[in-house]
């Protein structure tokens, strides 16, 4: 039998798609191992969003490669089709996938061991190609909605890099997450790249929300990553819905209304306001987390206070702080004024710290309250889920079982442990 | 991505110019932009429909940027060379159902009427007021192409406008009905002062619209 490991970097949407991929190969007869392991067949699912995304990438090709030089060796992912040239060049690197034939990888690699030396560019090109994803990496099942994105953001290469926004059939996404319920799973997680511009036939992002969340089965329904600007008021009623999970990954990127200029983002701070004030009048608890990029070209010291004021006000669950890089053919890579690296690390560390006290702050008011935990791995009578709010939750209990909903009551908070929530089965 | 040929090339000034192309099977959304380059060159930069949806030529609207990589070279176009042109991309676009029964006041600085532009000669019977802030006289791109009776030239480096002074000031003097719809089309300091100034004199936060230009 075969082995096969994977490494992905990068998006949810990265996650699903090996989650998929892995699940393939296993339903074929491969065996899946731990990427620090010899495996015959080693995958990269890079990602190049930021500098340090490419160097990572490149950090686990090196890896792969000394594992095992026999090997075959993929990487697929927006570093193969950003840094293309640079891959193919590299001897190590057997086949390089760009995005929009990845999940045409199990017949390439068939295909290599059968001794028909496949080009990439062969290969079928089908975005929403994919495979089920039982038996992936997560307890969750993630459903891919949509791929690409047109709004062309300043800083950002993904849409030169995943291609236009395109989104999958209504019906697709149905029948997916009805067999994925069927099948088991009880959480669904909602991908893609900018699913809120979600768009098929005369279908939008809310109503296709809709529909999944009238379908019958015993799961919650998870939104993954959304920008500020593609839903209006049914989606947020939608917020409210028995199975919707009370979390919404909200990409703010800035506390300040002339680098949301900048950076040609299509919403302002009061507009980012109005939607957390609108969400959480209704359920106060809600957990909403967010990106800040650190050090945009020409952010002054009282924007980059603005981004700190901001994750003070919105009470962030969590916020996904990263440098601005520069990102090469973007129209913010020609801006003016860019922040020297000292300042951005000076700035980073500021606002982590921020960011840290408010994720504390907004978990410990659970202390006393019940979360309803999704079981994911278990170590003896150590079970860890996330509750219903996306906050990692760990007990103890006997005879547990994993993708199993427990209601646990909540005890403490382990500040050490990134703020790990500590229960009791009830 | 498609190739399209080169038209014309028509100076509105010594460094803005309107590059025509052929329309071929494009279709868009007045209002979104294009990006464009040189067949077969990674270089290309992005620019707004300066043409109508009905037209049956392509047009965009392009001011030649010191050391610029592409305005300059763009500009020595001739006609029959082919360009790529990529998109049409944006959300920068007027309602449907608004057309036909709101007032619209476009607010826009030096190339930045561009889109708007497209909206107006796309649905010239819309109930609108543009206001174009410009330095200089002569950066009134074809302003005879607008209804004298709806255009207000707002000229800062000089008193030669229907106002003397920056479109901020315009606004801050003269201020819009709360039941207009505004989109903004110009620099970044622009929009950020005007949004503000338009929040202040009522308009709500849905009907503002802006679209970027650098």
């Amino acid at each position: 039998m075969k082995t096969i490991a994977f490494k992905t970097l990068g998006c949810r949407l990265n996650q699903y798609e090996t989650d998929a991929l892995a699940s393939t190969f296993q339903n074929n007869d491969y065996k899946l191992v731990d990427f620090d392991t010899e495996a015959d067949i080693y995958v990269i699912n890079s990602c190049t969003v930021t500098h340090q995304s490419d160097h990572k990438s490149r950090h686990f090709i090196s890896q792969a490669n000394r594992r095992n030089k026999d090997s075959v060796l993929v990487v697929t992912g927006c570093m193969a089709n950003n840094a293309k040239e640079e891959l193919e060049n590299r001897d190590e690197i057997n086949y390089v996938l760009e995005n929009d034939n990845k999940s045409a990888l199990f017949s390439l690699v068939e295909a290599h061991f059968k001794g028909e030396l496949k080009h990439p560019s062969q290969l079928d090109k089908d975005l929403f190609a994919y495979g089920a994803t039982e038996k992936g990496f997560h307890t969750r099942s993630m459903i891919k909605i949509q791929d690409g994105c047109d709004n062309f953001c300043t800083f950002c290469i993904i849409p030169s890099v995943r291609g236009r926004a395109k989104s999958r059939s209504f019906e697709a996404i149905l029948d997916n997450v009805r067999s994925v319920v069927d099948n088991g799973a009880k959480e669904v997680v909602i991908t893609g790249v900018n699913i809120g511009r979600y768009e098929f036939e005369h279908y939008k992002f809310d109503d296709l929300i809709e529909a999944i969340l009238n379908l019958d089965g015993d799961f919650r329904l998870r939104i993954s990553s959304l920008e500020p600007d593609g839903f209006g008021d049914k989606f947020l009623g939608l917020l409210s819905h028995p199975k919707m999970t009370p979390h919404l990954h909200l990409c703010l990127q800035s506390g300040s209304d002339e680098v949301l200029l900048r950076m040609r983002r299509m919403y302002n701070i009061k507009t980012f306001k109005n939607t957390v004030e609108k969400v959480r009048t209704i359920r106060p608890d809600f957990n909403f987390t967010t990106d800040i990029i650190i050090g945009f070209p020409d952010e002054s010291e009282t924007a980059f206070t603005d981004s700190c004021d901001m994750i003070k006000d919105m009470e962030f669950g969590h916020v996904h702080a990263f440098k601005y890089s520069i990102r090469k053919g973007t129209r913010a890579e020609r801006m003016e004024n860019q922040v020297p690296e000292k300042v951005k690390t000076e700035r980073s560390e500021v606002l982590r710290g921020i960011a840290e006290e408010s994720k504390l702050k907004y978990r410990s008011q659970f202390i006393g309250q019940t979360q309803r935990v999704l079981v994911e791995t278990i170590n003896g009578n150590t079970a860890k889920g996330y509750g219903e709010h996306y906050i990692p939750v760990q007990f103890e209990a006997e005879d547990l079982k994993e993708n199993t909903f427990y209601n646990v009551s909540i005890k403490a908070i382990v500040e050490e442990k990134d703020g790990l929530l500590l229960g009791e089965l009830i | 991505m498609n190739s399209h040929k080169v038209i014309s090339i028509r100076n509105l000034t010594p460094s803005t110019y309107v590059i025509r192309m052929e329309k071929k099977d494009f279709t868009f959304k007045t209002g979104q932009y294009i990006t464009l380059g040189f067949s077969g060159s990674i270089d290309r930069r992005e620019y707004s429909i300066y043409s109508a949806e009905q037209d049956d030529y392509l047009e965009v609207l392009i001011k030649e940027v010191e050391d610029g990589l592409l305005s300059k070279k763009l500009k020595k176009c001739k006609p029959g060379d082919v360009l790529d042109v990529d998109g049409a991309f944006g959300h920068f676009s007027l309602k449907e159902d608004e057309i036909k029964n709101k007032k619209f006041m476009f607010i826009s600085t030096g190339t930045g009427i561009s889109p708007i532009h497209s909206f107006i000669h796309t649905h010239p019977e819309m109930d609108y007021t543009l206001l174009h802030g410009i330095r200089h006289k002569n950066e009134a791109y074809e302003s005879e192409s607008y209804d004298p009776n709806r255009y207000i030239l707002c000229t800062s480096g000089e008193n030669t406008g229907d106002f003397n002074g920056r479109v901020t000031e315009y606004l801050l003097k003269n201020p819009v009905s709360p039941d207009t719809i505004c989109y903004l089309c110009g620099n970044c300091h622009m929009i950020y002062e005007a949004y503000d100034i338009l929040e202040k004199q009522g308009i709500k936060l849905g009907p503002i619209h802006t679209e970027v230009y650098f």
